[in-house]
């Protein structure tokens, strides 16, 4: 039997990696993409006066990873085999310039009902971490209240990075990623520094550096002031709830590139813009949502403000509900996605829907649907924990709650509880996040998060 | 606490340091020469005998071992100096190799850069992001474009080229759309900002220049319609460059150029150009021409107005004639048929040439509102014209015709202001037709009447409709008459009664003329009948209408059926007992009213060829001492003699006015209704208020005369139905 050798070589590549030999096409090292190291060594511009067939290359690195990561451009799969550090496996993916592409094998597209725990983080800061906040590609920052001010910042690969320090460690209240490599953090001022303390600024997630400080500046005078809480929207504008030290209450709005200020919307009267919880921003309807909850303040405010008009254009406050039910208070409040309507809970997990398209409506509370079980409150009361309140996200049509030491995930127009993700070490969870296809848990006590992960599909 | 953070860092600074190997200085240099080395080779077109991952992994250590900085800016001043040298090259082009070299070094960079940035890949992922440098391949085309693009001995040649190369192919030469193509893309990946400044903002000023003088020129030697070809000509061009060689965001910005120098900047000239503007456009029926102007002038701003504005003027002029002609007016059906062709014209050049434009239609409406109502008759001719083609004109014609000619009228009677004036006239032409029996389809009545309801409402054709229903019972009642008394009547003249609800027919009350001993007793018998089996009722006899079918037998014993008026058989009667009469007699015997005795006697002695009476003295008209004899010589071809009144189809001058008169006397309740209607609800309105209100409200059927409203006003504070207010005399209070 003879085969004609050139049909059976075309386009054969024989690599010797580190003292093994692999044989492959180039077919399969071009799939990595012109961009990777593979990818052009293969290519037609670095193998002009070669014509071996097959082709053969030398690579001086680890063997071992390297067939890992061959294995990852012929099946798509990403396998590690037991006793490889993972540090190892990102390092070479990193040489060849396969990161991205271990990532994305890595971490499944995200589905709140097949979320399954990666791991948990220990964090080294000696306060316990107030706000976790997820980066567009899997990373996450950890805001650590009392006087330090630091913000812990980990790469998608669970690696800490420099942390980053609000200037002069104000204490930092909120955090958001405007996108993978700028992190955006809101500070309280102290009283007795400086004029043009606290306040918003933005950093590089890579290296902490300072980009911008957004300023707030009366009288073009800037001006110390407390943010509480921050959004941005899909173009370039950065808000955030501000309150000076004379009054100044209401929502500044900055240029995320230039770091100008582009307008201030004052606080009007029956609203509390100043000292917000949480802002988000409703692409739906081109509005934010400014939520200032108990019990920051006595009673529960939301409003939606539109800076096209400059106005208020809905607004909700439990002022005046008779205080006879059972004292409950909205604690968090979520503008569901599609912008027409809104969530909150209150301080016994309940939760309520408010229409975002009628001004001036109620609270349409879900009868005693209890987002944790009965015993997980038991539990509660009985190991006397400090309480944690409820807190609220929307992602992808689901809606999620954290209740206790567990978060729930509802689904559907009705909200029906499909899913529920526990991991009992660390206490009650004091903040979560959704984002870079991963669910990040923060818990109140002992400085751990969790990471919840969707696993690749089953092939078959 | 808050010391816990830093102290912690420069313990893993420290940490982190105890695995580094510190490595030889020169080990970098040489690294460093190595690639150097390379680049050079791979500008020389010389790569074939380098190890890419050898160069690779060399770049890698470098970055691995903080070198970053160093194979940065080492990279960085290798490629300065190499285009340096590509730049003098190009220099030395000479004329027409220029902007082929230009290429030809930019293909080269090209994929230089591509493989220099294969080699420093790792830089690229891991250095350059943390320090904040510039990728490579930008760091590339920033390079060429400040060395090359921009260094002063080429800048302004490859400008002065590119432009020059586009001046020829505007005059007709054929360039290298490629090469061009290639040039601009460079221009394009150097950054827009690089293309915009460097080469399309002067682009668009060489051309705004060009097309100014162009269109001059143009605009002094070519009538309307060609210089439209031309100026299409030229935008589709452009367009066609855009697309063969310059960047597609380009597209907007040149058009906009050479619609603003070739169009905007002449339109009024365009528009109003003898002999061959817009006006004369639309009357000779330009449609292609008309359809450029519509397609040319969308594009610039207030271009479609400046047409719609010519149109308009140009329309109502000629329809403000049209209506006002007074030889027009001599003929109804011809007025109408001419406004109806004139909108068919109109509608199809809008709908051929004007893209069946909202606006324009809009337009046509407003301008045809406008001329119709300028002639207080049009209503009239209107329902004239319906009649005409109702009587006779649809004989032969499809019921699809039919539709399609009363559609076209319902457009004409949607344009006018005084619809109440419309069902006057319609209800006394409708009544005409149906008592003569000359409507020719009740199909085409009835679609009609449906047409006009869904237009107005059930109340402006409600009475329309009872004198459909009127004609059907009278049927009934005749044939039902006829079974019941046909032995009593015997051989007596044969009666046939429409019975007329009163209010619903356009009757003038007149005073029953005598009528001859016959045929009084059928209708006494008739009478007796109907009010034997209708209790409450009165007939009253309208003599002055109907007709009559009489025998006559003339000398040498010729017999004639004679179809003529009730008056003419009371007249003819008499003539059965008596030769001759004189006028007189027959206005004492008959007590036919003088004026439509007069009418009908002219009809039955001086038409040629129905002369049945004789007059003497013989003369065209009639006067009171005239005498008749019945003509026995009298001879027709036909056995059946129709005479008709001599009767004018259009109403005469006082007729008109007294249907004038009884419009504006229907019209007062209408106001006043409507006034209470709007105070009772309001209870306190001012003047302008209940004008303006009254005038909405009654638009559908007419306009309101403000003064005649303030009439209205006053004559129902004097019945307290209003009464003005105390202290401010403009308020109007209603009074429950």
């Amino acid at each position: 039997m003879y085969t004609p050798t050139t049909t059976s070589t075309r386009g054969r590549v024989r690599l010797n990696v580190g003292g093994r030999v692999f044989e492959t096409t180039s077919a399969t090292l071009a799939s990595a993409g012109r961009d990777t190291m593979l990818g052009a060594m293969v290519d037609a511009s670095w193998n002009s006066g070669v014509h071996d067939d097959p082709a053969e290359y030398f690579i001086d690195r680890d063997p071992c990873c390297f067939a890992v990561l061959l294995d990852l451009l012929r099946t798509g799969d990403l396998h590690v085999p037991p006793g490889l550090p993972e540090a190892t496996l990102y390092r070479e993916a990193l040489y060849y310039g396969l990161l991205g592409r271990v990532r994305s094998a890595r971490l499944g597209d995200f589905d709140p009902d097949r979320l399954r725990l990666a791991s948990s983080v220990h964090g080294r800061s000696p306060g316990d971490g107030v706000a976790i906040r997820a980066a567009p590609d899997g990373g996450c920052c950890v805001s650590h209240g009392g006087a330090s001010g630091v913000v812990r910042v980990y790469n998608w690969m669970l690696q800490e990075r420099r942390p980053v320090y609000h200037p002069a460690h104000a204490p930092v209240n909120d955090a958001a990623y405007l996108d993978a490599s700028t992190l955006l953090l809101a500070a309280r001022e102290r009283p007795g520094r400086r004029d043009d303390d606290g306040g918003v600024s933005s950093f590089s997630a890579l290296t902490g550096e300072t980009r911008h400080r957004f300023r707030v500046a009366h009288d073009r005078q800037p001006r110390s002031f407390t943010a509480t809480a921050l959004a941005f929207d899909g173009g370039c504008d950065v808000f955030a709830s501000c309150k000076g030290r004379i009054n100044e209450y209401g929502v500044a709005v900055w240029d995320c590139n230039t770091g100008e200020q582009a307008d201030f919307f004052y606080e009007p009267p029956g609203c509390a813009l100043g000292e917000a919880d949480r802002l988000q921003w409703l692409e739906e309807t081109n509005t934010l949502m400014v939520a200032t909850m108990f019990p920051r303040t006595d009673s529960s405010f939301v409003t939606l403000l539109d800076f096209r008009e400059k106005s208020v254009v809905w607004s909700w406050s439990d002022v005046g509900t008779p205080a006879s039910i059972e004292d409950k208070h909205a604690v968090d409040a979520v503008a569901m996605e599609d912008g027409r309507s809104l969530c909150v809970v209150n301080q016994y997990d309940d939760l309520g829907f408010l229409d975002l398209r009628k001004n001036a409506s109620g609270v349409r509370w879900r009868s005693r649907s209890k987002l944790a079980m009965s015993d997980g409150k038991t539990k509660k009361a009985a190991c006397g924990e400090e309480a944690c309140y409820p807190k609220l996200a929307a992602h992808g049509g689901r809606l999620f709650a954290s209740t206790g030491d567990a978060i729930s995930v509802f689904s559907g127009a009705d909200h029906v509880m499909t899913s529920t993700l526990r991991c009992s070490n660390g206490g009650a969870i004091c903040d979560f996040s959704i984002g870079g296809d991963r669910l990040f848990a923060l818990h109140g006590e002992e400085n751990v998060f969790d990471v919840w992960e969707t696993p690749p599909p089953p092939i078959i | 606490m808050s010391g816990g953070g830093p102290t912690r860092k420069r313990n893993f600074k420290i940490e982190a340091f105890k695995h580094r190997v510190e490595l030889d200085p020169k080990y970098a240099e040489r690294t460093w020469k190595v690639l150097e080395h390379a680049i050079h080779e791979i500008y020389n077109h010389n790569a074939s005998g380098l190890s890419f991952e050898e160069l690779y992994r060399s770049a890698y250590n470098m970055v691995l071992h903080k070198y970053g900085e160093k194979l940065y800016d080492g990279l960085q001043n290798t490629m300065t100096s190499r285009l340096k040298e590509i730049s003098k090259s190009i220099e030395t082009a000479q004329g027409g190799l220029f902007l082929e070299e230009l290429n030809a070094r930019w293909m080269d960079h090209n994929k230089a850069l591509q493989m220099i940035r294969d080699i420093l890949m790792y830089m690229d992922r891991t250095y350059v992001p943390t320090a904040h440098r510039t990728p490579v391949h930008e760091l590339g085309l920033n390079l060429w474009r400040d060395h090359i693009i921009h260094s002063p001995m080429i800048h302004s040649r490859l400008l002065d080229t590119l432009l020059d190369l586009i001046d020829r192919e505007r005059m007709g030469e054929v360039i290298n759309r490629g090469l061009m193509r290639s040039i601009t893309k460079m221009l394009m990946d150097l950054g827009p900002a690089v293309y915009q400044d460097d080469f399309e903002k002067p682009f668009l000023e060489v051309s705004a220049s060009f097309y100014s003088g162009e269109s001059q020129e143009f605009i002094e030697c070519c009538d309307c319609g060609n210089y439209l070809k031309k100026a299409e000509r030229r935008l589709n061009e452009e367009m066609e460059r855009v697309s063969h060689y310059l960047d597609a965001g380009s597209e907007a910005k040149i058009t906009s150029v050479v619609e603003k120098e070739m169009i905007a900047n002449h339109m009024h000239r365009l528009v109003h150009m003898e002999n061959s503007g817009l006006v004369n456009m639309l009357v000779d029926d330009k449609y292609e021409d008309l359809g450029r102007m519509y397609a040319l002038f969308r594009r610039v701003p207030d271009g479609l107005s400046t047409i719609r504005d010519v149109m308009t003027s140009y329309l109502r002029e000629t329809g403000k004639q049209l209506v006002t002609d007074p030889e027009r007016l001599k003929d109804p059906v011809e007025f109408v048929q001419r406004l109806l062709n004139e909108k068919d014209k109109h509608d199809k050049i809008i709908s051929v040439a004007f893209g069946n434009d909202k606006t324009f239609q809009n337009a046509l409406n407003s301008s045809f509102e406008f001329f119709i109502n300028l002639n207080n008759r049009s209503p009239e001719f209107i329902s004239l014209y319906v009649d005409d083609k109702l009587r006779k004109g649809l004989k032969g014609a499809t019921e699809e015709d039919v539709e399609v000619i009363l559609d076209k009228v319902m457009m004409l009677f949607r344009y006018l202001q005084e619809k109440d004036v419309f069902e006057k006239y319609y209800k006394q032409h409708l009544a005409k037709r149906l008592l003569s029996g000359k409507t020719v389809s009740d199909d085409a009545e009835r679609s009609m009447i449906v047409k006009l309801k869904t237009e107005c409402g059930y109340q402006f054709t409600s009475k329309l409709e009872g004198m459909f229903t009127d004609m059907k019972t009278s049927q009934d009642t005749m044939q039902d008459f006829y079974a019941k008394k046909s032995e009593e009547l015997g051989d007596g003249p044969t009666l046939d009664v429409h019975i007329l609800t009163t209010g619903s027919w356009p009757t003038q009350p007149s005073p029953p003329c005598n009528l001859p001993t016959e045929i009084l007793t059928v209708c006494e018998k008739f009478r007796s009948y109907y009010l034997g089996t209708h209790n409450g009722r009165r007939l009253t006899w309208q003599t002055n209408m109907g007709t009559a079918d009489i025998k006559a037998t003339f000398g040498k014993g010729q017999k004639h059926e004679l179809n003529v008026s009730t008056y003419q058989m009371c007249v003819l009667m008499l003539f059965n007992n008596a030769d001759g009469l004189t006028y007189k007699d027959i206005e004492r015997d008959t007590e036919i009213p003088a004026s439509d005795l007069k009418r009908c006697l002219q009809s039955l002695a001086c038409v040629k060829g129905k002369n049945v009476l004789r007059k003497e003295p013989m003369s065209k008209d009639i006067s009171e001492d005239d005498t008749f004899y019945f003509n026995d010589k009298f001879t027709s071809k036909l056995v059946k003699v129709k005479i008709g009144t001599v009767v004018a189809q259009k109403e005469s001058e006082p007729e008109k006015q007294e249907t004038r008169q009884r419009v504006e006397e229907d019209r007062k309740p209408q106001i006043e209704a409507a006034i209470v209607r709007i105070m009772k609800s309001r209870r306190v309105l001012d003047h302008n208020s209940i004008v303006a209100e009254v005038t909405k409200q009654l638009q559908a059927r007419f306009l309101p005369n403000p003064v005649v409203i303030k009439k209205r006003i006053e004559s129902l504070i004097e019945r307290e139905f209003l009464e003005r207010d105390k202290v401010d005399r403009k308020l109007y209070r209603y009074l429950a």
